[in-house]
């Protein structure tokens, strides 16, 4: 796990959620730059997805690796489906599925790192 | 972009609000199943009570959140039903899991009504029951 990266990811993601509620709050439904900003997100966590996966295979694992796995193919998927599955709908509900992704988003990232680095 | 292919008569579940809902489901479901297949394959011994409870919760998500996605009259009591049993679980198991602790030992989504999970899946069966309701009622009246 690259430490900024995941600070990056948490950063972007909160401030997709804030710009999507305020798109849901004046009742606008997702345009493109909505979808853009999603795709550098999802890029962004690929890269993270990546140098973890890179790491996990190259021996150095967590604990619990069949656990953090799970994560990381849910983080690898939540923003293209949740972006796709908001896209599809033409009103202000469309951003307000992407606010949920970004808010939640974060909080598995935080999950991610306790998995990697356990405070025990 | 399959809206064509749903009776244009009725209202869909998952339109407006509904959209949120059935995202809402999906990753709760993803959460939920995952969380149980993964302590019941790992730690079957230690509760297998609390973590096949696990399991069942996600699997009710699961079913919910495609009979909300789908459109339909089936679907709809499916998700009408998911939801009812969801909110019999929560409100059971997490009155069980206060008043006899030693029933639980292990956390599940639905101890203490889910305030491990931001009690989410306390509001989520409200949220769902009243919308699939409303749907219902607008689409007869």
């Amino acid at each position: 796990m690259v430490d900024w990266l995941t600070m990056t990811i948490q950063m972007v993601s909160l401030a997709m959620a804030g710009w999507c509620l305020v798109s849901t709050f004046r009742d606008q439904p997702m345009v493109v730059p909505h979808l853009v900003g999603m795709g550098v997100l999802w890029l962004l966590v690929l890269g993270q997805v990546a140098a973890a996966t890179v790491t996990v295979v190259g021996g150095d694992r967590p604990a619990e690796t069949a656990m953090f796995v799970s994560y990381l193919a849910t983080v690898a998927l939540l923003p293209p489906a949740c972006a796709v599955w908001g896209f599809m709908e033409r009103s202000k509900w469309g951003p307000a599925v992407i606010a949920f992704a970004c808010l939640i988003l974060p909080v598995l990232f935080v999950r991610l790192e306790q998995l990697w680095s356990p405070v025990v | 972009m399959s809206e064509t292919s749903a009776p244009t008569t009725a209202r869909t579940l998952r339109t407006g609000p509904g959209r949120l809902l059935v995202a809402v489901y999906g990753v709760f479901a993803l959460a939920a199943t995952a969380r149980g297949s993964y302590q019941l394959a790992t730690r079957f011994d230690e509760a297998p009570t609390a973590y096949a409870l696990s399991l069942f919760a996600g699997i009710v998500y699961l079913v919910a959140a495609v009979g909300l996605a789908r459109a339909g009259r089936t679907s709809r009591l499916v998700a009408l039903v998911s939801c009812a049993v969801e909110m019999a679980g929560v409100l059971v198991v997490g009155t069980a899991s206060v008043f006899w602790p030693s029933v639980f030992p292990e956390d599940t989504v639905w101890s203490g009504f889910g305030s491990g999970y931001l009690f989410i899946p306390l509001v989520l069966p409200a949220l769902g029951l009243w919308w699939i309701l409303r749907v219902h009622r607008l689409d007869r009246g």
